[in-house]
């Protein structure tokens, strides 16, 4: 198994301090689309600052980009499973119609 | 002084032990993950069967403060990653400094939403303990809150625990506790607040920005 044994990577400060800039940005731009009248897409505009936002976090915030490959996988897996959990349970409720009985 | 890691007999080098407790943190998050899964997934049900009910519900809180409290929660994920670049860097001053400065966001954040709380109690907000809310609507208006009150109630509940920890870090890190070459701890530590800040970053769209522009 090969791993690097060289010294810590150090981030530059400058790093961090652009992607909180970003971050804020980002909450800008989701405060802001919500007060706009854009119907379907201001829970979709939300959602995908949201998960911007959480892939910045990850790779710099949480060292993700320096990470081995089985930390990326397994720093992956949660969310896996939990778009499994709300994708399988909407597959359920938003295809549900009523029977009606057959007398 | 400088601290000096000690290696577990498992391990082959300091690198392979560090890198088995990320890994072990990382599964730790998973579960938290899946912790606040279930509450979303509910919350998804619920808002996919009552649209309306959750955008006036939605309407009721306190957007403004939710978005400072995102800010803030933002800015010491930011501090708290500076902590942990401090420390590699032997500045046990500036890492006790930005840790203080992590717990100090982290109470503020707390304080704000208690404010929140107390506004929400004075407008009998509160499913089963006092709401008196009215029209056709009413039932599922109080389902939203009571899925706020649960996750919002738990994410601050890891905001406290976070808080404390960093607390304790920061005493230890002011002590001598860490180093360029022992600074585990602190790493898992800014992990699990990162997620923390994660789990907000998802829970202030969907509280408090539906149903905004109507």
């Amino acid at each position: 198994m090969s791993r690097s044994r060289g010294p810590e990577h150090i981030v530059p400060v400058h790093r961090f301090l652009w992607v909180l800039a970003a971050l804020l940005a980002l909450l800008a731009i989701s405060a802001g689309s919500a007060l706009l009248k854009l119907g379907a897409w201001n829970p979709i505009i939300n959602l995908a600052v949201s998960v911007t936002k959480t892939l910045l976090v990850m790779a710099v915030f949480m060292h993700e980009t320096e990470a081995r490959q089985l930390t990326r996988l397994v720093s992956a897996l949660g969310f896996i499973w939990l778009s499994m959990l709300i994708g399988l349970a909407l597959a359920d409720f938003l295809t549900r119609s009523p029977l009606p009985p057959p007398w | 002084m400088s601290a000096v890691v000690a290696v577990e007999q498992q391990y082959d080098d300091p690198v392979q032990q560090r890198e088995a407790a990320t890994l072990g943190m990382w599964v730790f998050l998973a579960t938290e993950i899946l912790f606040f899964g279930v509450l979303f997934a509910s919350y998804t049900i619920c808002r996919v069967l009552h649209p309306i009910g959750f955008a006036i519900a939605s309407r009721r809180t306190d957007m403004p403060l939710g978005t400072i409290e995102t800010a803030v929660l933002l800015t010491s994920s930011s501090l708290i990653a500076l902590a942990v670049r401090a420390i590699k860097l032997d500045n046990r001053r500036l890492a006790t400094w930005l840790l203080t400065g992590t717990a100090a966001l982290g109470v503020s954040f707390l304080v704000m939403h208690g404010f929140e709380y107390f506004h929400e109690y004075r407008e009998h907000l509160i499913p089963g303990i006092d709401f008196m809310q009215s029209g056709p609507q009413a039932p599922a208006i109080e389902l939203f809150f009571c899925l706020y009150y649960f996750i919002t109630g738990f994410h601050s509940l890891h905001v406290f625990i976070g808080v404390s920890v960093i607390l304790v870090l920061a005493l230890r890190v002011a002590r001598g506790s860490f180093g360029p070459q022992r600074h585990t701890t602190l790493e898992l530590t800014a992990l699990y607040w990162h997620l923390v800040d994660i789990v907000w970053i998802f829970v202030y769209p969907l509280i408090y920005l539906i149903g905004r522009s109507g």
